[in-house]
C-alpha cells in the first residue's frame, strides 16, 4: 500500500547561521504498510513520529530516500480542529474541516447532521466556536475528522479527547473504523490503546526504527528500555 | 464565510470596511490641506485623496495580509498537503468582495461632491481588473518570500510606506515640475500609474493609457503564473520551511 525506503529528513534549525545546526529528524527509515492493517507507532516525544506521518501524508518530502504509494491511494492525517475559525459557529467549522480533509461541499453538508448527533453538542452547534470549552472543541474536531473517508488514515494521538464517556464512544467508533476495510497508521502513548487496536507496532527512537513486530512484545521492550 | 468571521469580530462589524478608508482620507486631508495648506480647493482635494487612498489601501492591506497568510496558518500547513497558493488567494479574493463595497462608497462620495456620472466610468472595469491582477502577483510573491524567510515580514511594512510616499497618494504625479521625472515615476512604479488611472477615469472621465495598462496586466499575469508554478513544484519544501 505504502512503502518508505531509506527515508531521511534533515532541516536547518532557524539559528543555523550561528551554529550551522542541522537537525536529523529521521535517519534511513524503511518499512512497508500493508492493506487493511493497523500499524502502531510508539516512541518518546520528539523522535520523529509526527514527521513520519507528515511524510506519509505527502505534506513533507524526505531529504533522501523515497516514498512509494500505491497509485490512487489517498493518505490523510486525522487531526482535531482542522481549520477552526473561532468566530464562526460549529456548523460552519464542521463544513470547513470536512472540506479541508478532501470532501466536496455537498458531501460536507451531508455529514453535518451525523456530526451534530455524534458530537452531542446540541444547540451549541450553532454558537461561535470561541464560546466552546476545550472539551467541546475536541468533540467537534474528533467527530468531524472521524466521519471523513480516506484510503490510508494517519492518526496522531487524538483518542484522548473529551470526558470519560465521550472518550469511550470515540474509541468504539475508532475500533469500528479500523476493523472494517481501512488501513490505519496510529501514533499513541497509550499502551492499552495500541495493544487493543494495532496488528503491528513500530518502535522509533532517535529517528531510527528500534524494533517492529508483535504489539505485546514490542511494547514490552519499549517499556523495558525506558526503565534503564 | 471568512467575511462573516471578519465582520463579527468587531462591534461595528462590517462598518469598519468603510470607516477605515474614510478615516484615512480625513487624516490626510487634515494634514495636507489644513495644516500644510496645499492651496487646493478642499472639495477637489478630498476627491483626489479618496480616489488615491482607497485604491492604495486595497493594495497595501491585501498584499501584506496575503504575504503573512501561509505562515499564519502554520497549523494547517502541517496537517494537509494543499496547494500553498490557496491561502494568499483566499485572502485576496476576500478583499475583492470587501473592496467592491468600498468602490460603491467611492462612487457615492463622487456623486455627493457633485461629479456627474459619466459613461467613461466604465473604464474602471479594466482598471480594477488590472489592479486586482497586480495585487495577486505581489501577494503571491510576498507569501513565497515570507515562507522562505520570515525576515521578509519585517521589510514588507517598510515597502508599503515607501510605496505610499512614491505613488502619489497625496501629491499629483502630473503636477511635478519636472515632467521627465513624472514619466519616470509612472513607468517604474506601476502602482503610481494605477492610482493616476483611477483619478483620470473617475474625476476627469479620461480613458487610461491602454497600452501601459495592458503591459502591467501582462507582467502581473506572468509573475502570477511563475509564482503559482513555483509554489506547486516546491509545495513540500515550503511546508518544511514554514514548520521549522
Amino acid at each position: 500500500m505504502l512503502e518508505l525506503r531509506d527515508v531521511s529528513l534533515d532541516f536547518r534549525s532557524s539559528k543555523g547561521s550561528f551554529d550551522h545546526g542541522v537537525h536529523h529528524v529521521l535517519d534511513q527509515v524503511s518499512f512497508k504498510l500493508y492493506e487493511n492493517e493497523t500499524l502502531g507507532i510508539i516512541g518518546r516525544n520528539g523522535v520523529g513520529k509526527t514527521t513520519m506521518l507528515r511524510i506519509m501524508a505527502g505534506i513533507l518530502a524526505p531529504t533522501h530516500g523515497e516514498v512509494i504509494t500505491r497509485p490512487g491511494a489517498s493518505a490523510s492525517l486525522l487531526t482535531l480542529g482542522l481549520g477552526h475559525r473561532l468566530d464562526l459557529n460549529g456548523r460552519d467549522n464542521a463544513v470547513l474541516s470536512a472540506m479541508l480533509q478532501g470532501a466536496s461541499k455537498a458531501e460536507a453538508m451531508g455529514y453535518l447532521e451525523d456530526i451534530k448527533a455524534f458530537s452531542e453538542l446540541g444547540d451549541s452547534f450553532e454558537e461561535p466556536v470561541k464560546t466552546y470549552s476545550a472539551g467541546m472543541k475536541s468533540r467537534l474536531g474528533f467527530t468531524t475528522a472521524l466521519l471523513t473517508h480516506v484510503d490510508i488514515l494517519l492518526v496522531d494521538e487524538i483518542l484522548s479527547v473529551g470526558d470519560a464517556e465521550f472518550r469511550k464512544k470515540a474509541e468504539e467508533a475508532m475500533k469500528q473504523r479500523i476493523s472494517g476495510k481501512q488501513t490505519v497508521v496510529f501514533v499513541s502513548h497509550s499502551d492499552t490503546q495500541v495493544k487493543d487496536l494495532c496488528d503491528r507496532v513500530l518502535w522509533i527512537d532517535q529517528g531510527r526504527i528500534c524494533a517492529q513486530g508483535d504489539p505485546d512484545e514490542t511494547i514490552a521492550r519499549y517499556r523495558a528500555s525506558m526503565k534503564k | 464565510m471568512l467575511l462573516k468571521a471578519d465582520s463579527s469580530r468587531f462591534r461595528l462589524g462590517f462598518l469598519w470596511w468603510f470607516l477605515e478608508p474614510l478615516l484615512w482620507v480625513s487624516v490626510f486631508f487634515l494634514v495636507f490641506n489644513l495644516i500644510l495648506d496645499s492651496g487646493k480647493k478642499s472639495g477637489d482635494f478630498i476627491l483626489f485623496l479618496a480616489c488615491g487612498k482607497f485604491a492604495f489601501l486595497w493594495f497595501s492591506k491585501t498584499v501584506s495580509q496575503a504575504s503573512g497568510s501561509i505562515v499564519a496558518s502554520q497549523g494547517l500547513v502541517g496537517k494537509v498537503n494543499m496547494p500553498k497558493s490557496l491561502w494568499p488567494m483566499s485572502v485576496m479574493h476576500e478583499s475583492l468582495y470587501r473592496q467592491s463595497t468600498v468602490y460603491l462608497l467611492l462612487i457615492l462620495i463622487l456623486l455627493l461632491f457633485g461629479v456627474t456620472p459619466m459613461l467613461a466610468w466604465l473604464w474602471m472595469i479594466p482598471v480594477v481588473a488590472v489592479m486586482y491582477l497586480m495585487i495577486i502577483a505581489c501577494g503571491l510573491i510576498g507569501a513565497c518570500l515570507v515562507c522562505i524567510s520570515r525576515d521578509f515580514q519585517k521589510v514588507i511594512p517598510l515597502a508599503m510606506t515607501f510605496l505610499l510616499f512614491t505613488s502619489g497618494i497625496f501629491w499629483d504625479v502630473r503636477e511635478l515640475a519636472d515632467q521627465e521625472k513624472a514619466q519616470l515615476i509612472l513607468i517604474t512604479n506601476p502602482l503610481a500609474f494605477m492610482i493616476d488611472a483611477h483619478r483620470q477615469v473617475l474625476m476627469h472621465g479620461q480613458a487610461p493609457d491602454m497600452v501601459h495598462l495592458m503591459l502591467i496586466a501582462l507582467a502581473a499575469a506572468a509573475f502570477t503564473a511563475l509564482t503559482v508554478s513555483y509554489m506547486q513544484k516546491n509545495s513540500q519544501y515550503l511546508a518544511l520551511k514554514v514548520l521549522t
